[in-house]
């Protein structure tokens, strides 16, 4: 059987979650062994960046023409197209500001340089291309990628959890930072997959996995503000990795 | 039934013994809750305590548990592990053995589960009598007393503990263990008709159960399902702790570039989304107000039709554990139309 021919490309993003795959110590050599990685910048220069991919997996969110111009590039060449991390599921952390001038937004971080600068709103991949499957994560989980592979390599899509991370974190019995502390825990709106990581430490969850499919952003922000929480934090927070519409809704 | 009792400074000792047979798991104190855990020493053990995070059915259907393997040549090889586990879980209350009853009858009735089967047979249950604060409504829920259930059942008689023998395994552990208890008096009697009374005036919560089935089949339509909807998050954390929501979800865990793998089991709850969506994206229990109905009429209603009780047993667990405050006996009482029932 022929190996899958695969893709691990970058646009605008910290390559966190290409630094997952490559930490993936006790599974990389089965992995190279299961599939063909054509193109992987971050781990070689020696790259075929034309041939068609079976499966291209996408780190990073689209914050420039460049990167809009490489995207739809992949998707031409690929069969399956799987979002790699928050940015590139939901837009991730460049996205909150994308609704500010961005003229302003140049002009505060590199002064009066009058550059040419090939710069646009943040967007989340499938807000340019049809995405085929989201792996949400600030990073991504290791196992939720090694899972994908696995089951693509079955010819199946993977089944990842759509509940909040609530779910996970009461598997491990832990406390309740929101009810028993009345912290801004995120961990009702925000989906599972974690094994609820910071709340198992005793740190709320900030959402870095982004929101759950049927999050209800309403309901929660007005209890994190009946908390005393004043409704603007609250609203940022909220959209700290994902440009949720919650500012419409309380 | 043989009923004895112990002297509560002899129970380290009693525990010591139980060691030598199984591993004691008991309620622990963990930053102002409960859970129940291994013990490391008796010291640990906290027989007073409101209700631990979790209930004791973590240990009969765990949130995750791997049913079998499979492989390709070997075919389906059922999953073995930590299933013939000895434990004891030492300090279980009323309700939560009431509860463990009901699971009896969900995974050994019709569709008997070899899983919970297998684990309730290794697990030994040491039932304790307690005192209701402001979230518990067992009583209300007929399940303050449970007659079976457990091994043995302690009752505070303050110096000593009466111990009720449920089992056969339950006399085991009390002739293990002959020296330790004592036969019960006439004063104990009398103390323990008296802690009984006091246990029954000490509850705040009250809702009727009587004719409930139908008030729920009234109030189908109730706009409160609607309120509760919109306030609810879908955090799936009422079913986590709750110890009757027993659904569960089935997938594979694939292995890397083979065709072998495990099937794997995971608490569900029926306030996700996905619960009710099915081959071709038809979602019957689209709207979460539709979800957090069939929460409640599961409960309330549902049970009662195919088992003759509710499946609530009024713990208050889902009470406490609601981001929302969206709050079980208010519900009922709502629905009743007796919003100020609460004597609290
Ligand atoms: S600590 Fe956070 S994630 Fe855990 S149950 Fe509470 S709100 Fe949910
Ligand atoms: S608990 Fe929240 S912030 Fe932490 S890893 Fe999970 S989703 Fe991210
Ligand atoms: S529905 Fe709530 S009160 Fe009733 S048994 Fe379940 S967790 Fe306890
Ligand atoms: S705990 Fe409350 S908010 Fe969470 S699913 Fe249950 S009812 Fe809804």
């Amino acid at each position: 059987m022929n190996k899958p021919k695969v893709g691990i490309i970058g646009l605008t993003g910290c390559s966190g979650d290409q630094l997952v795959i490559l930490n993936c110590e006790d599974q990389l050599l089965d992995l190279v062994g299961a599939i063909d990685i054509r193109d992987f910048l971050t781990a070689t220069s020696a790259n075929d960046t034309e041939s068609r991919l079976d499966v291209a997996f996408v780190e990073g969110s689209v914050v420039s023409q460049k990167d809009e111009d490489l995207l739809r590039r992949v998707r031409e060449r690929c069969t399956i197209l799987v979002a790699l991390g928050t940015c590139a599921v939901w837009g991730g952390i460049p996205t909150m500001d994308r609704d500010q001038d961005r003229p302003a937004l140049l002009r505060a971080v590199y002064g009066d340089l009058n550059w040419e600068y090939d710069t646009c709103p943040a967007k989340a991949l499938h807000e340019v291309v049809k995405v085929d499957l989201n792996l949400p994560g600030c990073p991504i989980e290791k196992d939720q990628f090694l899972a994908t592979v696995a089951n693509l390599l079955n010819g199946n899509l993977p089944l990842l959890p759509d509940y909040a991370v609530c779910t996970e974190c009461k598997m491990k019995e832990n406390n309740c930072l929101l009810i028993e502390k009345k912290q801004v825990c995120l961990g009702p709106v925000s989906v599972a997959g974690c094994q609820a990581r910071c709340p198992s430490l005793n740190i709320p969850c900030v959402g870095c996995r982004g929101p759950c499919t049927d999050a209800n952003l309403k309901s929660a922000a007005a209890t994190y503000a009946e908390n005393g929480v004043a409704m603007e934090d609250v609203i940022r927070k909220m959209k700290t990795f994902a440009p949720v519409p919650v500012s419409e809704q309380p | 039934m043989k009923i004895v009792k112990i002297p509560k400074k002899k129970l380290d000792l009693f525990a010591s013994i139980l060691r030598q047979h199984w591993e004691i798991h008991a309620p622990v104190e963990q930053n102002g809750r409960y859970a129940f855990k291994p013990l490391t020493h008796w010291s640990e053990a906290r027989l007073h305590y409101n209700r631990t995070i979790l209930p004791p059915k973590k240990y009969f259907m765990p949130p995750r548990e791997t049913m079998f393997h499979y492989r390709e040549g070997k075919g389906y090889v059922p999953a073995q592990e930590e299933l013939d586990q000895r434990l004891i879980l030492f300090g279980v209350h009323p309700c939560d053995i009431y509860a463990i009853n009901i699971l009896d009858e969900v995974f050994g009735g019709k569709y008997n589960d070899p899983y919970f089967q297998t684990r309730r047979k290794n697990i030994g249950i040491i039932g304790v009598d307690c005192t209701p604060d402001e979230h518990c409504f067992c009583r209300s829920m007929r399940a303050d007393t449970v007659e079976k259930g457990f091994d043995l059942f302690f009752t505070d008689l303050g110096e000593e503990y009466m111990t009720l023998v449920g089992t056969s395994l339950g006399d085991d552990m009390v002739l293990m263990a002959a020296p330790l208890f004592e036969p019960i008096t006439a004063a104990d009697i009398q103390k323990y008709k008296q802690v009984s009374s006091e246990k029954r005036q000490a509850f705040s919560l009250d809702v009727e159960i009587h004719d409930l089935p139908e008030i729920f089949e009234l109030e189908y339509k109730s706009e409160i399902w609607d309120e509760l909807g919109d306030q609810c998050l879908s955090c799936g954390s009422c079913s986590m702790v709750c110890p009757t929501c027993y659904c569960y979800d089935v997938a594979d865990t694939v292995e890397l570039g083979s065709k072998a793998g495990d099937r794997v089991r995971t608490w569900d709850s029926c306030l996700f989304h996905t619960h009710a969506l099915v081959a071709g994206g038809e979602n019957f229990r689209e709207k979460r107000s539709s979800r957090i109905k069939n929460r409640f009429y599961h409960k309330q209603r549902g049970m009662v039709a195919e088992y003759g009780r509710p499946s609530c047993v009024g713990c208050g667990r889902c009470i406490v554990g609601c981001p929302v405050h969206i709050d079980i006996v208010q519900v009922i009482n709502r629905l009743r139309g007796e919003d100020h029932a609460n004597r609290g």
